[in-house]
């Protein structure tokens, strides 16, 4: 089980030797050492092995990142490395024109113009270079500064790790094709393409999702010209992990109706609060219309004690340990309405004490370890 | 000791709250002050003041109040400073569990079953995250768990969430 072959702490947490030693030296002052040294004799490696687990508790990231890549939408952009030059500044725009011009003349010269080159073919006209794509790279590529040793790009305006995948940019009657080919089997008839386009998910992904439709029923809008009949839908859709959502469509036909509802379910999926991803913090209650839920947190191994609706709702969201009371009204589409509302609003108990001054401590992870 | 002051201010307080005051006042009484202190310490408030009908102008730690004479006793207000937290106010309900006509009072058994969550003497358990309950007891009124801590009992006051 991994207990009993685990390594030695010595092993996972080294000295450091001598020749990391007095790579440090070089960096830091000999006060400094010292409190290295100290402070490596004075932590023991087999606690720091106890004790230094990956974080699982709520606020920690969901992922292990060892920050080698940048990610856009996190980082902030890198500057520059090295000394600053002071003898930078911006070219005049006679400087950028011949650069740019530069540019494209090396393209030009590398792709000589056909002897039989036909203008009016549009074939031809694809294969003349400088192209678009050309035009793109050129604002990524030609500097734009002057240095003291020379022209310089200077720092990008788009964020870092935007990427400069100019080809998808043009047109290209290959990649269309190519597109078309890969159309799955599993969603032959393109309901989930919009879908993955907007989202970025992929098939897998959708099909991992527990998603279900609870409740479908027939309305009616009563016109001069009679009523007219439709269906209405309410599916709810999870990832068994934490996050759960709640589609509704109306429509006139019974299949396209359910998709719209799955679709609109994947799309509203939101994280859903949950203690030691097992069950609920403390009891929530929440009430749409006449519909009153009250959902309770309970220990481990106690399942799911809560009527269907509820169940399916939290077996989706992945929530183990969940009691519930419907006291007044049960309609079904209030229900589930009501539940959702219930597990969005719970309060968390950081929050909490936040918002109050508070230390809290959670005691459940302070003892063995916290690996409870 | 009446309490009918209590049930006003726990309704003032949930108004106040829900129109997003920051500060508020209620009636100058020593069991008023007690609670509200005991409110502040369990971080509900961010402060208690007390002064006249106008608010005192700066609640900051310097702040002298005026002393209590027998000409101003009757003008005196307890003036409280309310928090948000998260666009949201930290004492959003507040609801007496004794009433003016029916008092409750609990020993320490039972209100060690009530901290952790279990009913007793028709008394609902603290079961909402971070919801307090005000006991008081010959010792000034306290939070239920430190009740517990101290191993007193008492007539509880009101729960607050």
């Amino acid at each position: 089980m991994g207990l009993v072959s685990k390594p030695p702490a010595r092993d996972l947490f080294k000295r450091y030797d001598a020749e990391e030693k007095a790579a440090l030296a070089k960096r830091y002052t000999p006060e400094h050492m010292e409190a290295i040294e100290a402070a490596e004799e004075a932590i023991d490696p087999d606690d720091l092995n106890e004790r230094g687990v990956i974080r699982s508790d709520w606020g920690s990231l969901n992922y292990l990142d060892d920050f080698s890549q940048m990610q856009p939408t996190i980082d902030k952009r890198i500057k520059r490395e090295g000394p600053v030059d002071p003898k930078e500044r911006l070219m005049t725009p006679e400087e950028y024109a011949q650069h740019h011009k530069d540019y494209f003349m090396k393209i030009m010269d590398e792709n000589d113009v056909p002897v039989d080159f036909d203008r009016d073919d549009p074939e031809q006209l694809k294969k003349l270079r400088p192209n678009r794509l050309d035009e793109f790279k050129s604002w990524d590529e030609v500097p734009d500064m002057i240095g003291s040793n020379g022209p310089l790009k200077s720092e990008s305006m788009l964020a870092p790790g935007v990427p400069r995948d100019f080809e998808s940019a043009v047109d290209d009657p290959e990649n269309a094709r190519k597109a078309e080919e890969d159309e799955d089997p599993r969603d032959p008839d393109g309901r989930y393409a919009l879908l993955m386009k907007q989202t970025g998910l992929t098939m897998d992904e959708i099909g991992s999702y527990k998603i279900k439709v609870l409740v479908h029923h027939r309305v009616v809008n009563q016109t001069r010209l009679g009523k007219i009949q439709s269906q209405y839908i309410l599916a709810i859709a999870g990832n068994g992990n934490g996050r759960l959502g709640l589609g509704q469509a109306k429509g006139q036909e019974m299949e396209d109706t359910q998709a719209n509802a799955r679709i609109q379910a994947i799309r509203n999926m939101q994280p859903v609060p949950r203690y030691e991803e097992r069950t609920i913090f403390g009891e929530v209650e929440a009430k749409v219309s006449a519909v009153e839920v009250k959902l309770m947190s309970r220990p481990p191994g106690f399942g799911l004690r809560c009527q269907h609706l509820i169940f399916e709702m939290a077996r989706a969201a992945g929530i183990q340990d969940l009691a519930a009371r419907v006291p007044r009204s049960r309609n079904k589409m209030n229900t589930v309405k009501a539940a959702y509302e219930a597990l969005m609003k719970q309060r968390i108990p950081d929050e909490i004490a936040r918002g109050r001054g508070k230390k809290l401590v959670d005691v459940r992870k302070v003892y063995y370890g916290g690996r409870v | 000791m009446s309490l009918v002051h209590l049930a006003n201010v726990c309704s003032h307080l949930q108004n106040a709250s829900k129109a997003r005051l920051g500060l508020t006042s209620i009636p100058s009484t020593n069991q008023l002050l007690t609670l509200s202190l005991a409110l502040q310490s369990s971080g509900f408030l961010s402060s208690v003041t007390r002064a006249g009908l106008t608010p005192p102008l700066n609640t900051n730690i310097t702040y002298e109040p005026e002393p209590v004479t027998q000409e101003n006793v009757s003008s005196r207000r307890l003036w409280l400073g309310l928090k948000y937290w998260d666009n949201r106010p930290v004492l959003s309900e507040m609801s007496m569990v004794s009433k003016p006509t029916k008092r409750v009072w609990m020993d320490v058994e039972s209100l060690g079953r009530i901290v952790r969550g279990r009913e007793a003497g028709f008394v609902r358990g603290l079961t909402r995250p971070g919801e307090c309950l005000f006991v008081s007891t010959d010792r000034g009124v306290m939070e239920a768990r430190e009740c517990v801590e101290k191993r007193v009992g008492g007539m509880l006051l009101c729960r607050v969430l």
